[in-house]
């Protein structure tokens, strides 16, 4: 099963995914601080899709995604930035960073899910 | 100054009062999704959207805990210049006021960041790919 992880400092935040997900043909890991994502990743985890929120205490989501776009094994892996930012400022931003997709909180649950089996292309 | 004490008695009283409802709420929300998780009951666009709000309240109570400890601060430093030497005052006054002007309008920036699409009704989609 593809491997998805969710990055955000909000426990509760990440239950509200877990709900959605819990029933997808995918494997997911939570982490509550990028940083111990990175450092999972950086030995040897390698995931197929990866959701993160921007706005986090130590490293942000974009310091992450500049992290992970320095691991050989991400370099390429999509990335979506689930966040309340609206700001179009910032999607370019994340856009420049190589961000697959924007995706602003409160979530629709049939969005998100739409979204994951986008990008992993997995069957409707 | 006496008036400036009860003022930052009584923000440290809001503060206290918001972290509790940040605990309460998340120690609510977390219970409540455990027992959708082990029932395994499927949650719909209106119930999902309920269980996010907590953590844009969360999001939007840290922030407005975040003024209130850079307001406290620049009461303390307004009280120890007036306290060093009264004829400041005139001056440490002014700078408390622009320091407390810049923490409000931090304050309201946060606000609007942070309610995602709760305040931004021209959002018909949640998803933008690049």
């Amino acid at each position: 099963m593809p491997l998805v992880i969710f990055v955000d400092d909000s426990e509760t935040a990440l239950a509200s995914t877990r709900m959605v997900t819990n029933s997808m043909p995918i494997e997911v890991k939570q982490y509550t601080q990028a940083q111990d994502a990175l450092a999972e990743i950086k030995a040897g985890m390698t995931p197929d899709l990866i959701i993160t929120d921007l706005n986090m205490p130590v490293m942000n989501g974009f310091e992450f995604l500049k992290g992970l776009r320095e691991v050989p094994s991400t370099k390429r892996t999509p990335c979506l930035m689930l966040t309340t930012e609206t700001k179009a400022e910032l999607k370019q931003q994340g856009k420049a960073l190589g961000l697959t997709g924007w995706i602003v909180k409160p979530f629709n649950p049939a969005q998100l899910k739409q979204a994951i089996t986008r990008v992993l292309r997995l069957p409707a | 100054m006496i008036i400036l004490n009860a003022v930052d008695e009584l923000l440290q009283h809001i503060k206290e009062v918001q972290e509790d409802v940040i605990e309460l709420s998340t120690d609510s929300l977390l219970k409540m999704s455990s027992f959708i998780e082990k029932n395994s009951i499927e949650i719909d666009e209106e119930l999902s959207t309920a269980l996010q709000y907590q953590d844009i309240i969360t999001q939007q109570l840290n922030a407005s805990i975040e003024a209130i400890n850079s307001m406290k601060g620049s009461l303390d430093r307004f009280n120890h210049a007036y306290a060093s030497d009264e004829n400041l005052a005139n001056e440490s006054m002014q700078k408390l006021q622009e320091k407390l002007s810049i923490t409000l309008k931090e304050a309201k920036d946060k606000k609007s960041r942070f309610s995602g699409k709760t305040a931004d009704d021209d959002l018909s989609e949640t998803i933008e790919f690049f």
